[in-house]
């Protein structure tokens, strides 16, 4: 009874490979396929240009699913981001209304906003156990309801200066790109190497025993829901930069969508194992993939169909692995 | 003793109906191996909870390390250095061994950041202590039950404990594992660390307790060290009667006729190699090995619910190559799964559900169940086998562990006239309750169905069945009868390595 086998073989490099998650295999191994099939397929893919173009169009993806992934590795699942960004991205442009001085208190306020919120949603499941799936679905529609309110169609605009965001260049490279790696790094290091973070892997991983363990799950919780309240906040944002005004409507879809890429990126749903890079791979993904099928000229129908294939694909491989560890 | 590390006068705790803990008292000193035994219900958890800090006591005093003290939660307690390692361990399987020894206070440099690198090396140096060689970048996910106990350990040890409470620990693990476990006992005593252990398997308490506590429906009956004890007279105290006889007599004609279950050169998954066997009308058969030797894949490939790579089994005199549960059922076998709660109830139903799921069928017209009979089959079951429940609408999850065996015993008989498949049958079960589940099996045996026990439970093993296979690495080693049938010779076999062993078929 040897608790781990170590064959005198088995160097740090052949083990240090074998602990990379075989999600992540999947998912570089479809980004290649995909590359190359869009490579054969459309001369005008495989181009410079049209990478830096993905890359700047994922970031809105790119944040609302890293939020995402945060609450799925509690365990949880946050499906109030869609409206959070409807009311953020026309709040944010209502309030600003064109006027430069403005922008950066509106900004603070309206993260600010979504994270006070996003706490809610988590203190919420935590105190009255609910299901994170009703509390979001509930919080969602709750939010709708308070966007449409406020205005049924968009509201005000935004300063030129504003549309930086998601325009400006830095070097040829989109900084709206380059902030979300920033905000995903900055991610990378809050679950590796703070208490915080680890709390979230423990809470998603056995919420009873992390409690024992002296871990407060209420306030991990409504850090992980705060954080993805702020992180769809800021995609609100970032699309008020992109549209150049707000949409009572804007964030429609952005619940489901941020799911696909924290999945295919092998966090699991049920919490305590995946995490950020998986995602950010998963961002590439999807939005290398429908950019292709634009390319193509396909239907947006396929797109969907496309995509939930490769949803299911992507976790049933998953599942095998952890059926055999 | 002035040397007590926890000290206990008085307590008690009651719930909703029942006073789980009335006016008990305990003390342990440093470097004490305690033992806590008594039936299930008798308080044992209770007491552990309060010491612990899981629960708060009605009444009573308790002093850990010379001072009075009433924890506010199991995290203070633990701080002060009390430290409790649940049967259901409390690990995170995705994370690494060193991120679980220090999940509640992971070493940080000054940047506030994780230091890894030093985690890693204390976590190398507690496991090294305890004569560990796992691997801290380990998940914890691919580690045996028995390392992964050891993690826990090195997890109290890290924050200082000065009392460790193990929770039934050896009820997961099998005999070689249960060696090391004590061996890190022995260790932990050595430190000065005081140790309560709980375990229903009382030769353990004479293998590794200096003294024994015995607890029966709440109250202290009495705290004697094992050198005045004897097993008999443990049993004695625990269930408040002399004790009889553990087991019924067994089979004293040898079994006639076609087998009714049997295995022909079976192969399935990396666990079972080439296992035959045959289960006679009447008789018990017990099915021995080390946990991990593939006993419940045996089962499982019996019974259809795995698939069979090469042989066939025979059903009630049907030959099959590839049997399915569904028909296994349909043939009159039942299979009684070890972990009750995954695969066996339905935990949140109640009593009636649970015994009718399998024979709806037969309950009732085509279209609708006749609840009423269904509630009448349940409630003349829990009087045939004096299930301790409020009646057929008592739900399962309340039910002691002992009661639960029985529900599902009930189940089983309603379907099976040919043979039962029993794995673990009294895993987690109190003596009194373990006495009855025997009473029960014989009983069916003796009404004519074949029985097959798979138990890690030696005496259990050895004193309720009639013939033993051992199994050792997937194959069979060795069949044992009468004279031949002691604790001895089961382990020879069971250590024997399968390919160095008996070739299958010979009879010992």
């Amino acid at each position: 009874m040897t608790p781990t086998q170590s064959t005198p073989a088995s160097t740090a490099v052949t083990r240090w490979f074998r602990r990379i998650p075989l999600s992540l295999i999947v998912v570089v191994a479809l980004l290649l396929l995909l590359t190359v099939t869009g490579t054969v397929l459309s001369d005008r893919f495989a181009t410079s240009r049209n990478f830096l173009n993905v890359f700047q169009q994922a970031a809105s993806l790119g944040v609302v699913s890293l939020g995402q992934t945060l609450v799925v590795l509690t365990g949880g699942i946050d499906l109030s981001v869609g409206a959070m960004i409807s009311l953020t991205s026309n709040l944010t442009s209502g309030l600003i209304d064109g006027n430069p001085d403005r922008v950066l208190p509106v900004v603070i306020g309206v993260v600010a906003l979504g994270a006070a919120i996003g706490c809610m949603n988590g203190l919420l499941t935590h105190y009255l156990r609910i299901h994170p799936l009703i509390v979001t679905l509930g919080m969602a529609s709750i939010l709708q309801g308070v966007t449409l309110l406020y205005s049924l169609a968009p509201l005000g605009k935004v300063p030129q200066e504003f549309q930086v965001l998601a325009y400006g260049r830095f070097l040829g490279v989109s900084i709206g790109g380059l902030a979300m790696i920033g905000l995903f790094v900055l991610a990378a290091i809050f679950l590796h190497f703070t208490r915080t973070g680890n709390a979230i892997y423990a809470v998603g991983g056995d919420p009873r025993g992390a409690h024992l363990m002296g871990i407060s799950v209420a306030r991990t919780l409504a850090i992980a829901y705060g954080l993805s309240g702020a992180l769809a906040a800021i995609t609100g944002i970032y699309l008020v930069s992109r549209m150049g005004t707000g949409d009572p409507w804007r964030g429609e879809g952005f619940e489901l969508a941020s799911i696909t890429p924290v999945v295919v990126g092998g966090t699991i749903l049920a919490g305590g194992r995946g995490g950020v890079l998986g995602t950010l791979l998963g961002v590439y993904l999807i939005s290398l993939l429908n950019n292709l099928l634009n390319f193509l000229d396909v239907s947006t129908f396929y797109q969907w169909i496309i995509q939930g294939l490769i949803i299911i694909t992507a976790v049933a491989i998953n599942v095998e692995r952890g059926r055999r560890a | 003793m002035t040397s007590a590390i926890v000290s206990v006068t008085g307590m008690s705790k009651s719930f909703p109906g029942v006073r789980s803990l009335d006016r008990v008292d305990l003390e342990v000193a440093r470097g004490e191996v305690r033992a806590l035994v008594g039936e299930n219900g008798a308080g044992k958890s209770t007491l552990i909870k309060i010491i612990a800090g899981a629960y708060r006591p009605d009444d009573g005093e308790l002093a850990f390390d010379g001072r009075s003290t009433r924890w506010s939660s199991p995290h203070e307690a633990a701080r002060a250095g009390v430290h409790v390692i649940y049967q259901e361990l409390i690990l995170f399987p995705d994370m690494t061994v060193a991120q679980n020894i220090f999940v509640n206070d992971q070493p940080r440099n000054r940047f506030c950041l994780i230091d890894k690198a030093d985690m890693r090396r204390r976590a190398t140096a507690i496991l090294e202590e305890l004569g560990s060689p796992i691997d801290p970048d380990e998940k914890v996910r691919n580690l045996t039950v028995a390392s992964q106990q050891l993690v826990e350990i090195a997890r109290a040890l890290k924050s200082n404990a000065k009392l460790i409470i193990f929770d039934e620990p050896t009820a997961v693990l099998g005999g070689h594992e249960v060696d090391i476990l004590f061996a890190m006992i022995a260790r932990l005593k050595a430190r000065g660390v005081a140790v309560i252990f709980i375990s229903h398997r009382l030769e353990e308490v004479f293998a590794i307790a200096d003294s024994a506590t015995v607890l029966k429906d709440g109250k202290l009956v009495g705290t004697l060290p094992v050198k005045e004890l004897t097993q008999s007279k443990l049993v004695s105290m625990m269930i408040g009667r002399p004790l009889a006889d553990m087991f019924p007599p067994k089979a004293t004609s040898e079994p006639q006729g076609a087998p009714v279950l049997a295995a022909n050169d079976i192969w399935s998954g990396p666990k079972v190699k080439g296992i035959s066997l045959a289960l006679h009308k009447g008789e018990i058969v017990g099915l021995a090995g080390m946990v991990g030797s593939g006993r419940t894949e045996i089962a499982h490939a019996l019974f259809g619910s795995a698939p069979l790579e090469r042989g066939s089994v025979t059903q009630g005199g049907t030959a099959a190559t590839s049997p399915d549960p569904c028909q296994s059922i349909a043939r009159g076998i039942g299979f009684l799964t070890e972990n009750r709660k995954e695969e066996g109830l339905f935990m949140l139903q109640d009593i009636a559900v649970n015994i009718s799921a399998p024979i709806l069928g037969r309950i009732g017209s085509a279209l609708f169940l006749n609840r009423t009979a269904e509630r009448m089959l349940a409630r003349q079951q829990i009087a045939q086998y004096a299930i301790a429940a409020t009646g057929p609408n008592a739900a399962v999850v309340n039910l002691s562990g002992g009661n639960q065996q029985k529900v599902l015993l009930g189940r089983w008989v309603n379907t099976s006239n040919t043979a039962l498949i029993l794995d673990e049958p009294t895993r987690g079960v109190d003596v009194g309750a373990k006495m009855e589940i025997y009473r029960i099996i014989r009983e069916l045996a003796n009404r004519g169905l074949g029985i097959l026990v798979i138990s890690s439970e030696l005496p259990e093993i050895i004193g309720l069945c009639d013939r033993v296979i051992v199994i050792a690495e997937g194959r069979k080693t060795g069949e044992l009868t009468g004279r031949d049938l002691t604790e001895e010779r089961v382990m020879e076999l069971a250590v024997a390595t399968g390919g160095a062993g008996l070739p299958n078929g010979v009879a010992a």
